[in-house]
C-alpha cells in the first residue's frame, strides 16, 4: 500500500469533474434499466399512458413458441460464437505469432473484418452465399454439389449468420491471444526445450497453461460481444425465416419499434438483462475458481 | 538483442497464414471487384466473368449514381459530423473520468467505478426503450443530439483505459504539480493531459469506428433521408432495390471505405487500444 497521500484537491472536486459520467451513468444507463423493469409489467405503445398488468407479459412470453424459440436461438448463437472465436482466435494467434518481417500487414489484414460496419459484412455475405448466384453455390455446382440455402433453410441460417460473426470477430480474439502468447518469458520454453521436450509437449504442457488468464479474458469478452448481433441479423435475415435467426436483441427491436409493444418488449429486454447477468456472474465464478496463473 | 532476430519460418505456415489473410479479406475484395459491374453482366451466367466497367471510360459509373443520386455522399457526411462530435466528446468525458479515478481519493470512487464497468455489459437494447422516451419527450428525434449525447456521456470503456493509463504516469509529476500549487483543473489541463495524447487518439478513433457502425440508434431517431448516417442509408437502400446488387456491393465499398482508410493509417494504434482496453472498432 501507499502511503496516504495529502488530499491534493477540494473535496467536491472528483465529484464535479465527474459530473458529466455520472450524468451519463444516470440518465442513459441506471435509469432506463430499472424503468424498463417497470415497463415490463406494463401494456404500453409508447403514445398515452402505460397500464400495469402484473407480470402478464413474462406468461404471455414463455407461453408463446417463438420466444422459446428465440430463446434458444440466443444461446446457440451465443455457444457457437464463443466457441468459435476462442477456438479461431487461438488458431491464428499461435499462426501468427512468429517474427517475420511482414507480419505486422498480415496481422491487419485478418484484423480487417473487425472494424468494418456489420451491415457492409451482412449484405457482402447475403451476396456471397445466395442462391442461383451465389459465388459459394456456383462453387459447389460446379463439383456436383447442390448448396443448400444458407439462409433460406430454417434449419441452417442462424448457423450461418453465426458462423459469419465468428468469421468477422476471430481476429479480434487472436489479438488478444497473441498479447497473450507474447507475454509467455521464452525463458521457461528454452528451458522446456533443453529438457528435451517436444514441440506438441511445450504447447500442451507449458504454453496453453500458461495462457489461461488470457483464455478466461477472452471468454468473459466473447459471451459479452455474442448477445451483440442485432446489426448483423438486420441485414442478413431480419429474424427469418420462420422466426430461425431471431434473438433476443433482435426481438425487443421487433416488439418496441416495430409492432409497438412497449411493455412486451421491455419483458424481453428483462429477459436479456437477467441472461447477461447470469453469464456474467458465472464467468467471475469459473475465473475465480479456474484461471490461476500457474506457479 | 537476440529476439529482435527474425526466425526460420516454415515455408508452410507462410502459405497458411497468406491463406487465412485472403479468407478474411476475400468478401471485400469481392465486393470491390462487383461494384464494376453493370447490372446485366452481375446477373450473367457465371459469377466468373471479369467486371465489365473496369477501365472503361465510365468506369465510375455506380459510384456516381450512388454517391449523387442515391445521396450516399449526403450520408457520408453526415455520417463525418456525428461520429467527430460523439468521439470528441467521448474523449474529453473520458479524460476527466480516468484522471480522476486514476489520480483523485475520494469516498464512493470505487462504487461508481463498479457501476461504471458493470453497466458496460448491459446491452444497449435493455435500456434503449425508455432513452427513446426521453429523446421523444426532449424533442430531439430528427436531430443528430440522440446519436451523439448517449454515446459521450456513457463511453465507459474509454473511462477505464484513460484510468489505467494515468495511474502509470509517475506520481512525481503531480507532486511537482502541488507544489507548483496547481488546482484539480490546471493539473488536468496543462500536467496530465498532454501525456495521453496517444490513449486519446486511440480512443477517439475507436469511438469514432463504432459510432460509425452504429444501427439502432440512426435507425430508431432518424426518419428525415436528409439526416440518414451512411450505415442506416445502406440499411434503407437495400431494402428499396434489394435486387440492384451493383450499386449496393457500391454503397457497402463506400460504407467501409473511410473505417478502412483509418485503419490503414492507425492499424497500431486501434490493435494495441483494443488489446488493453478489450474494446475494438
Amino acid at each position: 500500500m501507499k502511503n496516504k497521500k495529502l488530499l491534493w484537491h477540494g473535496r467536491f472536486t472528483p465529484w464535479l469533474f465527474l459530473l458529466p459520467t455520472l450524468i451519463g451513468l444516470l440518465v442513459f444507463r441506471l435509469i432506463p434499466i430499472v424503468w424498463a423493469l417497470i415497463l415490463s409489467f406494463t401494456r404500453w405503445s409508447l403514445l398515452g399512458s402505460p397500464s400495469f398488468i402484473g407480470i402478464s407479459n413474462y406468461i404471455e412470453a414463455f407461453h408463446t413458441e417463438t420466444f422459446i424459440q428465440t430463446v434458444f436461438n440466443t444461446l446457440e448463437f451465443s455457444i457457437i460464437y464463443v466457441i468459435g472465436s476462442i477456438f479461431f482466435g487461438l488458431i491464428l494467434a499461435v499462426l501468427i505469432n512468429i517474427k517475420m518481417k511482414s507480419i505486422a500487414f498480415f496481422r491487419a489484414l485478418i484484423y480487417l473484418p473487425v472494424v468494418t460496419s456489420a451491415v457492409a459484412v451482412g449484405i457482402v455475405w447475403n451476396w456471397i452465399l445466395g442462391p442461383n448466384i451465389g459465388l459459394v453455390s456456383t462453387l459447389l455446382e460446379s463439383i456436383n454439389i447442390t448448396a443448400p440455402y444458407w439462409l433460406g433453410d430454417p434449419k441452417i441460417a442462424l448457423t450461418t449468420v453465426a458462423s459469419v460473426q465468428v468469421w468477422k470477430m476471430a481476429g479480434y480474439s487472436m489479438i488478444l491471444f497473441l498479447a497473450g502468447l507474447q507475454g509467455i518469458s521464452s525463458e521457461t520454453l528454452e528451458a522446456a526445450t533443453v529438457d528435451g521436450a517436444s514441440k506438441k509437449q511445450r504447447f500442451f504442457r507449458i504454453t496453453l497453461p500458461m495462457l489461461s488468464p488470457t483464455v478466461f479474458f477472452v471468454l468473459t469478452i466473447a459471451v459479452i460481444d455474442s448477445f451483440k448481433n442485432f446489426e448483423l441479423i438486420y441485414s442478413m435475415t431480419k429474424g427469418g425465416p420462420q422466426n430461425a435467426t431471431n434473438t433476443l436483441v433482435y426481438d425487443v427491436y421487433l416488439n418496441a419499434f416495430v409492432y409497438y409493444r412497449v411493455g412486451y418488449a421491455s419483458s424481453v429486454a428483462f429477459v436479456l438483462l437477467v441472461f447477461v447477468g447470469v453469464l456474467t456472474i458465472f464467468n467471475f465464478y469459473i475465473k475465480r475458481n479456474w484461471a490461476q496463473p500457474l506457479q | 538483442m537476440s529476439n529482435k532476430r527474425f526466425e526460420k519460418v516454415h515455408p508452410l505456415r507462410v502459405v497458411a497464414i497468406v491463406f487465412v489473410s485472403l479468407v478474411a479479406i476475400f468478401p471485400f475484395l469481392w465486393m470491390v471487384q462487383n461494384s464494376f459491374n453493370t447490372e446485366q453482366n452481375i446477373f450473367g451466367n457465371s459469377v466468373f466473368k471479369f467486371p465489365d466497367l473496369l477501365f472503361k471510360s465510365n468506369m465510375f459509373e455506380n459510384y456516381k449514381l450512388v454517391i449523387g443520386k442515391y445521396n450516399f455522399g449526403r450520408y457520408t457526411l453526415n455520417s463525418i459530423f456525428v461520429c467527430s462530435l460523439a468521439s470528441i466528446g467521448q474523449v474529453i468525458i473520458c479524460t476527466l473520468g480516468g484522471f480522476v479515478f486514476a489520480r483523485m481519493t475520494f469516498r464512493g470512487s470505487k462504487v461508481v467505478f463498479t457501476l461504471l464497468l458493470l453497466t458496460l455489459m448491459v446491452p444497449v437494447q435493455v435500456t434503449i426503450i425508455p432513452e427513446y422516451y426521453i429523446m421523444m419527450k426532449l424533442n430531439w428525434l430528427d436531430t443528430f443530439l440522440p446519436l451523439i449525447i448517449p454515446s459521450f456521456l456513457a463511453g465507459a470503456f474509454g473511462t477505464f483505459m484513460l484510468k489505467e493509463y494515468f495511474e502509470q504516469i509517475p506520481d512525481a509529476l503531480l507532486d511537482a504539480g502541488i507544489i507548483d500549487g496547481a488546482n484539480a483543473w490546471k493539473m488536468y489541463l496543462y500536467i496530465f493531459l498532454p501525456q495521453c495524447s496517444a490513449p486519446a487518439a486511440t480512443l477517439f478513433i475507436i469511438a469514432f469506428m463504432n459510432n460509425w457502425n452504429d444501427l439502432l440508434r440512426p435507425m430508431l431517431y432518424l426518419t428525415k433521408e436528409s439526416l440518414y448516417t451512411v450505415t442506416l442509408g445502406l440499411t434503407q437502400f437495400q431494402s428499396q432495390y434489394s435486387a440492384k446488387w451493383n450499386l449496393l456491393l457500391t454503397g457497402s465499398v463506400l460504407s467501409i471505405l473511410p473505417l478502412v482508410i483509418v485503419f490503414i493509417f492507425a492499424q497500431r494504434y486501434i490493435i494495441e487500444g483494443s488489446i488493453t482496453s478489450g474494446i475494438k472498432g
